[in-house]
């Protein structure tokens, strides 16, 4: 298929049926819509394109910056939508946690602020949210801005009830699903889905997710926090559910391991809470039903939030030649010296003096002659074998001796015959008066 | 509609809470001391000392924890913690001097906040350690020094506005501290008065609950240390304060539950929950809440020194190691400053209902003998309900087995339309009688004294220290305790 610029691959994205076996619902059929596959990776594109549209041609002329205030998805799409058209972009946001999105963002050439968090001595006069804030900067005489405003900008919307709202539709033969499954971040696909939806088939049950209340899940907001949507109306949904960050996870690895389906966190939610949903449904249905969920975006950037949640997803058996497979005997056994001691050692010997510290540590203050091998990348060297021969006398330091043990006992392990620790470390060594330099 | 009662129950842990269960003795001291009443628990501040030392310790850094005296004017805490390893932050010439009366020496206490000459002088010459605020105040510091023929002054520079790479991180701006990026005008000073002025480290201050904001004044300490290093000073402390967090609110769920039906009140969706329609900074536009909600985050899983902790433990946004690695490995001493977090469980104030009676509107209020600025709960954004104590109890009713709740709003003694100790509707498991107690927990930290007034000759609560237990507490006026045992004679 060839398109003229990139915004026009935006939207008929895929409807793709879960396999039954997957999800278990004996009389419901259940579609993903896959907005993770539009161009720039979120069903955020729609509604990035639909609000920047218009105002372009005007914000090139004047110059202006495109400006609004998201922490995922439609930063993304706008950063790219801005670049296209040779303006600048720039997000604010408070709700910025995924370490993976904000590299992303720099990368498109976004310029992001973070939002001060909450006063940990109250001040009852700072009452204005960010939102009021960018206002005023926003309104202010001689700013140059193009305001997506996605919260409450009607065109966010209208993006999904001219678009995702009639695919879905005629994906299914010219009829509205039973249900309708989205979770809730500016409201605005739901919003825009349910409207066509419903006047397809005013029977069409809508279900809004949202998350519980002190999780916080990537793209949705909690129940709380939606009040502060413009778009956001009650009475769009039939019911608002909630769903926590291990339910997302856990339906993200059902979609990524089971269908195929690389989605992310948001993804993940809409799955679980569509399926436990229409369980309860299910077990009432006597004909065939249909139901429609959103993924929203793709699983990639979200590597260290599930990480966190995580952990044992990302087990990795225990490398060969790592400290972590030392026994407590090994590194007890593991031959140290005292500050007097390795003052002799140093004179006489002249061994090498590898500081395990960081550069910047060892910038400001180190013992004269010693080398500079930060712990990390000494574990990563050891990995692959001894850096130097095993009859080179060696004395580790660290600040208080506990790494340095246990690397003269790798060493030791390893086959070195004369490594030795620094007992106490640099700490001890500066509190013995011992000389500490720098260059 | 929802019209169950939202109950804020506070977290109570030892020695608060057996204290609580011996409502006799709470009682009898409100009937020869007065309403309103405040009762510290010297005992548990060294505790919490000891708790934020053991995790600085675990993370194998020297150092020492500091009792902001601000939080808490009381004599009984100040002596108390004299008596252990932890040292004391005063903002004032009064309070210096009174930590010094308790016992500290100088090299106990840091000097902070607004100085006048008198307590730079005093502090200069007691060898106390002085957070710098600012180049004018380091001049007139370094003339004091050498009119008086002083010992070099330890000081600590205190910075602000520190700058993060990557994702810009607005912060508040601070009225206090020098800007990071104005160091290198503060250091020319500091040569100069290199005869007077003693650099011992930096300090950030930042009044924020994020840990990504003090990750970043952190690492702009560390950088700021290595630059005085280039300088040739000697600096070896880095101090760290702003508040790590108090949990009030035992239950998470009480506390979602709450902040939801507020929400839903401002939007008109269910009854008011507070007096007059207070939002606490939340308002309602066309159907969507605007403002934020201006409450202390009253139930914190990560407080204390759990905060401590997960700071520590942060990685250094550029230097990419965790920060309290990177204290360790350039050999700096850490000077934890916790704020009320310190406080945490050390105290509460008490107060005698004199009168119940319902408004023109059917509202139902419950006067206290005691003003709202003594119970500084509220002013602070803290919602936590109070515990009503019978006389003769065994201890405070229980909301689990109440069964006529009452929702009522609490007004204080003041002749004034605003005296107000909760702007909300406080359950309470039944309703109060005259004579019945209300205690109000865990109020130690800026909720006791801090903004308590003398208005209409009416004085601010006395004071109480509490030691022991069930069955021993002994208790005496604050101004009385010394944290040595007395005699006491023979029991029967």
């Amino acid at each position: 298929m060839r398109y003229d610029s990139i915004t026009d691959a935006i939207g008929d994205t895929p409807l793709v049926r879960i396999d039954p076996a997957v999800h278990g619902l004996r009389n419901i059929d259940l579609y993903a819509k896959l907005e993770m596959l539009n161009p720039f990776g979120s069903v955020k594109d729609r509604a990035a394109w639909n609000m920047a549209r218009p105002g372009l041609a005007e914000a090139r002329r004047s110059g202006a910056t495109v400006v609004e205030l998201s922490s995922g998805n439609t930063a993304k799409a706008l950063a790219a939508i801005a670049g296209m058209h040779g303006l600048p972009f720039r997000s604010v946001t408070n709700r910025m946690r995924v370490p993976e999105i904000k590299d992303l963002l720099l990368l498109l050439g976004a310029h992001i602020e973070e939002l001060p968090g909450r006063t940990e001595c109250l001040d009852p006069t700072l009452t204005d949210d960010p939102l009021t804030l960018i206002h005023q900067e926003l309104s202010a005489p001689d700013s140059a801005h193009l305001h997506t405003d996605q919260y409450f900008n009607p065109r966010n919307a209208d993006a999904h009830a001219a678009g995702t709202g009639p695919e879905i539709v005629a994906d299914l033969g010219g009829r509205a699903p039973e249900y309708f499954v989205a979770c809730v971040g500016t409201a605005g696909s739901s919003t825009g889905v349910a409207r066509v939806l419903r006047e397809h088939d005013p029977g069409t049950r809508v279900v809004g997710l949202v998350g519980a209340k002190s999780d916080f899940i990537p793209g949705i907001r909690t129940i709380d926090e939606v009040h502060e949507v413009g778009l956001f109306d009650p009475g769009v949904y039939d019911t608002i559910e909630d769903v926590s960050a291990e339910d997302a996870v856990e339906g993200m690895l059902t979609l990524v391991r089971r269908c195929g389906i690389l989605a992310g966190p948001t993804g993940g939610a809409a799955y679980f809470g569509a399926v436990r949903h229409l369980r309860e449904v299910d077990a009432t249905l006597t004909g065939r039903a249909t139901a429609v969920f959103i993924v929203c975006d793709r699983c990639e950037s979200y590597l260290s939030y599930v990480r966190r949640l995580r952990p044992d997803l990302f087990h990795r058996p225990p490398e060969a030649n790592s400290v972590a497979s030392l026994t407590e005997e090994e590194v007890l056994a593991a031959p140290a010296l005292d500050v007097a001691e390795a003052r002799g050692w140093i004179a006489k010997e002249r061994p090498l003096v590898v500081d395990l510290r960081s550069p910047f540590a060892y910038a400001a203050l180190h013992i004269e002659g010693s080398v500079n091998i930060v712990d990390e990348l000494f574990d990563e060297m050891l990995r692959g074998g001894l850096p130097f021969s095993t009859r080179q006398p060696v004395l580790l330091a660290c600040p208080v001796g506990e790494q340095s043990a246990r690397y003269a006992a790798l060493l030791t392990r390893m086959g070195h015959t004369d490594a030795r620790s620094l007992a106490g470390g640099i700490i001890a060594w500066r509190d013995a008066g011992a000389p500490l330099v720098r260059d | 509609m929802d019209e169950a009662p939202l109950y804020l129950r506070p977290r109570l842990e030892p020695p608060l809470a057996p204290l609580l269960d011996s409502s006799d003795l709470l009682h009898t001291l409100v009937d020869a001391l007065g309403s309103p009443l405040d009762v510290l628990l010297p005992d548990r501040i060294a505790a919490n000392a000891e708790r934020f030392a053991d995790v600085r310790r675990a993370h194998r850094l020297g150092g020492r924890e500091f009792f902001a005296h601000k939080a808490n004017r009381s004599s009984a805490l100040v002596r108390h913690l004299a008596a252990t390893r932890a040292g004391v932050d005063v903002a004032s010439l009064d309070e210096l001097r009174h930590a010094l009366g308790a016992g500290f020496t100088g090299d106990r206490i840091v000097a902070s906040g607004p100085k006048g000459p008198e307590f730079l002088w005093l502090a200069a010459l007691v060898g106390a350690t002085v957070h710098i605020d600012g180049p004018t105040e380091l001049d007139t510091l370094a003339g004091i020094v050498r009119d008086h023929r002083l010992a070099p002054v330890r000081v600590l520079v205190r910075l602000s506005g520190f700058t993060s790479p990557g994702v810009a991180i607005r912060s508040r701006e601070s009225r206090f501290g020098v800007p990071a990026a104005a160091l290198d005008g503060l250091l020319d000073d500091l040569e100069r008065h290199r005869d007077a002025i003693d650099p011992v480290g930096t300090a950030y201050h930042l009044d924020t609950v994020s840990l990504d904001e003090k990750a970043v004044a952190l690492e702009g300490c560390l950088h700021a240390m290595n630059t005085l290093r280039a300088r040739g000073f000697q600096p070896r402390i880095v101090d760290v304060g702003g508040g790590f967090g108090t949990g009030y609110v035992e239950h998470r769920d009480e506390w979602d539950r709450y902040t939801t039906e507020l929400t839903r009140a401002v939007l008109g969706e269910r009854p008011p929950l507070t007096w007059g329609g207070h939002g606490y900074g939340l308002r309602a536009e066309g159907g969507t809440v605007r403002g934020s909600l201006g409450l202390y985050p009253a139930h914190r899983p990560d407080a204390g020194p759990a905060y401590l902790d997960a700071l520590l433990s942060r990685t250094a946004p550029t230097l990419g190691r965790p920060l309290g690695g990177l204290l360790l490995e350039n050999l700096y001493d850490l000077y934890v400053e916790p704020g009320r977090a310190l406080l945490d469980q050390c105290g509460l104030t008490l107060a005698r209902v004199l009168e119940t009676r319902t408004t023109r509107a059917g509202e139902p209020v419950l006067r206290l003998a005691a003003k709202a600025t003594d119970i500084g709960l509220e002013d602070h954004g803290v919602l936590v309900d109070p515990l009503l104590l019978d006389r003769g109890g065994s201890g405070p009713a229980d909301p689990a087995d109440a069964k006529e709740p009452a929702g009522v709003f609490l007004t204080g003694s003041l002749c004034l339309e605003s005296d107000l100790i909760t702007r909300r509707r406080v359950f309470l498991p039944r309703t109060p009688c005259p004579g019945d107690l209300l205690a109000f927990a865990n109020t130690a930290g800026y909720c006791m004294d801090f903004a308590a007034t003398h208005a209409q000759r009416q004085p601010p609560a006395r004071k109480v220290a509490i030691g022991g237990g069930p069955g021993r507490w002994r208790w005496t006026l604050d101004e009385e305790y010394w944290p040595v045992p007395r005699p006491e004679g023979r029991s029967a």
